[in-house]
C-alpha cells in the first residue's frame, strides 16, 4: 500500500522543485529579498527543528548496531536487521501489535467522536453563561497529570475502597469486582480515563470552527422551513467536516501512541497480558533492561507505522473529496 | 513597514535563533579529563527525602575528612533504577556509583570496560577490605567484584502483628505456618478490634514491586515451605526456586487464604507505600517483611494515640507443614558502590580514589556518614547515639542529611548497622530494637541461602526484562484464582521455554566453575 502511495504525495513537490526559467528564478531571488526578515523570523523554527528534531534522528542508526554506551556510537558494531528480526520472531510481538492495535480501534471509535459530540451539543446551548462554564469544566481534567488520573481511578475502583466499586456493588450484589486489577477491565478503564481527561479539550477546536459558521446560513435556512435537524445536517455538519478530517489525519499518526504513563501506571501483575503495548515495552527493553539498540528498534518500527497510516488516511481523505492535511 | 520596525524584527529573529542554539549546545560539554589526581569526586548515590545542600555542614565535614570536594548527585529511591540505565548509557558516568551489579545495564556496561575490575584489588585498604566473606561473595557478578558492598543486616525478615488483637482473642505468638493460618482466620472472622462488624483480614500485601526471590511476602512463605531461596539443588543440580513442589504447595496454602478473605482483597494493586495504612487503621493484622517495619508501625501508632500505642509485635521465621523450620535470610548488602572508568583511567588514579573511599569509610567517616557530627546533631550514651539540639533548624539540617542521603554512601557502616545504634525513644521501641538482633541470631541457624546469588547469566542479561515478570505475574493470577494450578505449571514451563532453559544451564555451569 505504501508504495503506491509515495508518488501521490511527492509529486507537488517534485513539480515546485523543476529547474525555474531565468525570469521566474530572477523574480524568486527577488521575492526572497523582499521578504528577507520574514525569512529571517523562519530560522529560529528551521533551527529548531533541525536541532532538536532531524539531528536526533542520527540516533536512530543504533537501531541496526549492538549499541554499547561506553563504546560509543561510532565504536558499537554493527548488525544490521538483527534486532527487527528479533522483534518479528520473538514471543511478544503478536501480542503487543494485537493489544497496541486493539487500544488504538477503540480510541478511534469511542474517544475520537466523543469531542464531537459535546462539541455540537455545547453549541446548541443557547445560553452563554451556562455554555462558558460547561465548557471550562470538561476541559480541566486535561491538565491533571496522568499520576493524579490514575490514582483517583483507584480511588474510585478499588475493590478495597474504592467508592464506584463499592456502589456498584450495592446495586448489583455478588462478588465483588476487581475493576483496577483484572484483565477484562483494563480496557474499558482505559477508554473511561481518556474520555474522561481528553474529550474537553477535544471540543475546543471544534468549538471554534462551529463559532465561524455564517449565521445567516441558518436564517436562509429557516427561512426556507429547515428544522433544527435540517439545519445541523446540512450546514453545522458540513461546516466542520474540514477539521474533522483534519483531526482524523492527524490522529492516525499516534494510533501506535497508546500513551505510556497511562498504561504503564494502570498495570498489574494481573493485567500485564492485556496491558502491554509497544510504548511500555520500550521502556522495559530500553530504560530497565539497558538493550538500547532493540529498544530503538522497536521504537522505529512503531514511528515507521505511524508515518504510513499519516500517508494512509491523507490518501484516503482526498480519495474521498476532502481536502487532505498536505 | 517603517526601518525601525524591521529592525526590531531582525533584531528578534537573531536573538531568538542564538538563544535556541546556545540552549541546545549547553546540553553536554564539562569534560574535566586530564590524568593528574582529581581534587573534585563525582559521586551519585539514592535519596530518600530532600537532598542535601552541598554546601551544608555535613558535607563540608565529610569533605573535610577525606580532603576532596564531593560533587553528588542524589537521585530519589524511586527512580534511581531508571536513572542509574540512563546514566550508564551517557557520557557523563560518575566516577563513584551506587548501582545494582546484577542489573543487565550495568553488567553489559561493565564487562564493555566501563568500570574497574576490583577483584583482589580491595584488601590494601583496611575499611574497604570485605568484613564478611558470604556477603563479599554474594556481590560478586560471575567471580569478578565490580563494587564495594553497602552493608546490610544479613537478616531482617519477620512477621509484625498486632498485640492488642492477639490478647484479646487470646491467641499465642505463632510459631509454624499452622500456627499462622489460625490467627489469620480469628483476626478476620473473630472481630479483633471488637465493632461487631466482620470487616477485617489477617495478612496485608502491597502490590510487590520486585520479580521473584525479591524478599517479597511470598518469597518468604516459599522459604518456610522448604522452597529454594531464588536457586537450590534438586538432584544435584540447580534449580529456579519456583520449579519445586514446595513452591506450589507454598502457594497452595496462600491461595486458600485469598479465598477465604484472610488477606487484603486489593493485594495486587495495593500501593507499597501505603503499606501502614491498612494495618494502622485497624483493618488487617499482620504484615511479612523486614523487621524495621515493627518500629515504623510503633511510631505510627504513638503517632495517633501517645499514651496507648503498645500494639505491635514481631515475630520471626516460622516452621513449616513438616515440622521444620527454614528462614529467609538477606543478602547483606544493597547495592555495590562500583568506580566508573570515564575519568578515572590510570591504577594511580583508582588508587587516589579508593584511598579517598577508604577514608570515607573509616570508623570516624562511618560515624559522619550513619549518625552525624558528634556534638552538633547527637552525642554518645555508651553504646547510643542520642539526639541533640533537634530544635536548632541547622541541627535539624544535618538529621536530615545524615538520615536520608549521606548514610547511602556507607559501605561499613549503614543503614541498621549504623556506626552508633540510635538510642530507643521509648521502652516499647527499645524492647522492639533488642529483638531484632535476638530474632536474627536465631533465624540464621535455619537460613536457606541463595548459591547462586553472586552469578548473573548471560540469557538473563539479554532478555531478563521480557521474562522476569513471568513468574511473579503467575504467581499473583493463581493466587487470585484468575489461573489454575496447571496454568501456573505451565507459566513456569513457558519461563523455561522463553529463555529459562539457558538460565538454568548457565547458573549451574557458572556454579560448577566457580567450584560451588
Amino acid at each position: 500500500m505504501a508504495t503506491d502511495l509515495v508518488p501521490e504525495v511527492v509529486q507537488p513537490a517534485a513539480n515546485s522543485s523543476r529547474p525555474a526559467t531565468g525570469p521566474r528564478r530572477r523574480r524568486r531571488t527577488h521575492n526572497l529579498w523582499r521578504y528577507r526578515w520574514l525569512y529571517l523570523l523562519l530560522l529560529p523554527g528551521l533551527a529548531y527543528f533541525l536541532l532538536f528534531k532531524y539531528l536526533p534522528m542520527y540516533g536512530l542508526t543504533i537501531a541496526f548496531k549492538d549499541y554499547v554506551p561506553f563504546l560509543g556510537y561510532s565504536g558499537s558494531e554493527w548488525v544490521g536487521l538483527k534486532h527487527f528480526q528479533e522483534l518479528f520472531t520473538g514471543p511478544d510481538f503478536g501480542r503487543l501489535m494485537f493489544n497496541t492495535l486493539l487500544l488504538a480501534v477503540l480510541t478511534v471509535v469511542f474517544v475520537f467522536p466523543a469531542p464531537i459530540v459535546v462539541a455540537l451539543l455545547l453549541n446548541e446551548l443557547r445560553v452563554n453563561v451556562l455554555k462558558r462554564s460547561v465548557q471550562s469544566l470538561v476541559y480541566i481534567p486535561h491538565f491533571l497529570s496522568w499520576t493524579i488520573v490514575a490514582s483517583l481511578t483507584y480511588l474510585l475502583f478499588s475493590v478495597d475502597f474504592g467508592v464506584i466499586a463499592n456502589w456498584i456493588h450495592g446495586l448489583v450484589g455478588g462478588q465483588k469486582t476487581d475493576y483496577v486489577a483484572q484483565a477484562d477491565w483494563f480496557r474499558p478503564l482505559i477508554v473511561l480515563q481518556l474520555l474522561w481527561k481528553q474529550t474537553g479539550w477535544g471540543t475546543i477546536i471544534y468549538l471554534a470552527a462551529l463559532a465561524g459558521v455564517d449565521s445567516q446560513l441558518y436564517e436562509a435556512a429557516r427561512v426556507d422551513g429547515a428544522g433544527r435537524w435540517r439545519q445541523f445536517w446540512h450546514i453545522t455538519l458540513p461546516a466542520i467536516r474540514p477539521t474533522i478530517v483534519v483531526m482524523a489525519i492527524l490522529t492516525s499518526g499516534h494510533l501506535m501512541d497508546s500513551g505510556f504513563e497511562q498504561i504503564w501506571l494502570m498495570t498489574t501483575s494481573l493485567n500485564r497480558d492485556v496491558a502491554d503495548v509497544f510504548d511500555t515495552f520500550v521502556y522495559y527493553i530500553g530504560i530497565t533492561q539497558g538493550s538500547f539498540s532493540y529498544a530503538t528498534a522497536v521504537g522505529l518500527f512503531k514511528g515507521v507505522i505511524g508515518v504510513v497510516l499519516i500517508f494512509g488516511s491523507n490518501f484516503l481523505a482526498k480519495r474521498m473529496g476532502q481536502r487532505g492535511l498536505f | 513597514m517603517t526601518i525601525s520596525s524591521r529592525r526590531r524584527l531582525a533584531v528578534a529573529a537573531a536573538l531568538s535563533t542564538a538563544l535556541l542554539v546556545a540552549s541546545a549546545c549547553s546540553g553536554g560539554g564539562d569534560d574535566k579529563g586530564g590524568q593528574a589526581a582529581s581534587t573534585e569526586l563525582t559521586v551519585m548515590t539514592k535519596l530518600f527525602g530532600t537532598a542535601p545542600d552541598p554546601n551544608g555542614e555535613l558535607q563540608q565535614a565529610v569533605e573535610k575528612l577525606i580532603g576532596k570536594k564531593l560533587k553528588i548527585t542524589w537521585v530519589p529511591n524511586a527512580e534511581y533504577g531508571d536513572k542509574a540505565n540512563v546514566t550508564l548509557a551517557s557520557d557523563n558516568i560518575p566516577d563513584v556509583m551506587a548501582v545494582n551489579e546484577k542489573s543487565p545495564s550495568f553488567v553489559k556496561a561493565a564487562e564493555a570496560g566501563a568500570f574497574w575490575d576490583l577483584t583482589g584489588k580491595l584488601d590494601k585498604y583496611p575499611n574497604l577490605k570485605p568484613a564478611n566473606e558470604q556477603t563479599a561473595k554474594n556481590s560478586q557478578t560471575n567471580g569478578k567484584t565490580y563494587g564495594i558492598y553497602r552493608v546490610r543486616p544479613l537478616l531482617r525478615s519477620g512477621i509484625v502483628i498486632r498485640k492488642d488483637w492477639l490478647a484479646k482473642l487470646g491467641l499465642q505468638e505463632p510459631k509454624t505456618v499452622d500456627d499462622l493460618y489460625a490467627i489469620a482466620k480469628a483476626f478476620a472472622e473473630k472481630d479483633p478490634d471488637g465493632n461487631g462488624k466482620k470487616d477485617t483480614y489477617g495478612l496485608i500485601i502491597p502490590k510487590w514491586p520486585g520479580n521473584y526471590a525479591s524478599a517479597s511476602p511470598y518469597d518468604v512463605v516459599e522459604t518456610w515451605f522448604g522452597a529454594p531461596n531464588g536457586w537450590g539443588e534438586r538432584d544435584g543440580k540447580l534449580v529456579p526456586g519456583f520449579d519445586t513442589p514446595e513452591f506450589l504447595a507454598a502457594n497452595r496454602w496462600l491461595r486458600k487464604w485469598v479465598q477465604e478473605g484472610l488477606v487484603n482483597p486489593d493485594f495486587a494493586t495495593l500501593d507499597s507505600a501505603n503499606w501502614n495504612d491498612p494495618f494502622v487503621q485497624g483493618k488487617g493484622g499482620m504484615i511479612i517483611d523486614v523487621n524495621v517495619r515493627a518500629t515504623q508501625l510503633l511510631d505510627l501508632f504513638k503517632e495517633k494515640n501517645p499514651k496507648d500505642f503498645d500494639k505491635v509485635t514481631l515475630v520471626g521465621n516460622l516452621a513449616g507443614p513438616d515440622g521444620e523450620k527454614h528462614s529467609y535470610p538477606f543478602t547483606g548488602y544493597n547495592d555495590v558502590l562500583a568506580i566508573s572508568k570515564q575519568h578515572i583511567r590510570t591504577d594511580e588514579q583508582l588508587d587516589d580514589v579508593l584511598k579517598t573511599l577508604d577514608k570515607l569509610e573509616s570508623k570516624e567517616g562511618s560515624i559522619l556518614l550513619t549518625n552525624g557530627i558528634e556534638g552538633r546533631n547527637f552525642k554518645v550514651e555508651g553504646e547510643y547515639a542520642v539526639p541533640i539540639n533537634q530544635e536548632d533548624p541547622k541541627v535539624k539540617a544535618i538529621q536530615n542529611d545524615v538520615d536520608k542521603a549521606f548514610i547511602q554512601l556507607g559501605t561499613r557502616a549503614s543503614v541498621g548497622t549504623g556506626a552508633y545504634q540510635l538510642r530507643p525513644a521509648d521502652e516499647a521501641s527499645r524492647k522492639m530494637r533488642e529483638k531484632f538482633d535476638v530474632l536474627m541470631n536465631e533465624d540464621l541457624k535455619t537460613a536457606v541461602f541463595n548459591p547462586a546469588l553472586g552469578f548473573v547469566a548471560p540469557t538473563a542479561v539479554a532478555k531478563g526484562q521480557t521474562i522476569d515478570t513471568i513468574i511473579p505475574d503467575a504467581r499473583i493470577k493463581y493466587l487470585s484464582g484468575a489461573i489454575t494450578e496447571d496454568q501456573l505449571k505451565a507459566q513456569i514451563k513457558r519461563w523455561y521455554d522463553s529463555g529459562g532453559t539457558d538460565i538454568a544451564k548457565e547458573i549451574n555451569d557458572l556454579s560448577a566453575k566457580a567450584g560451588g
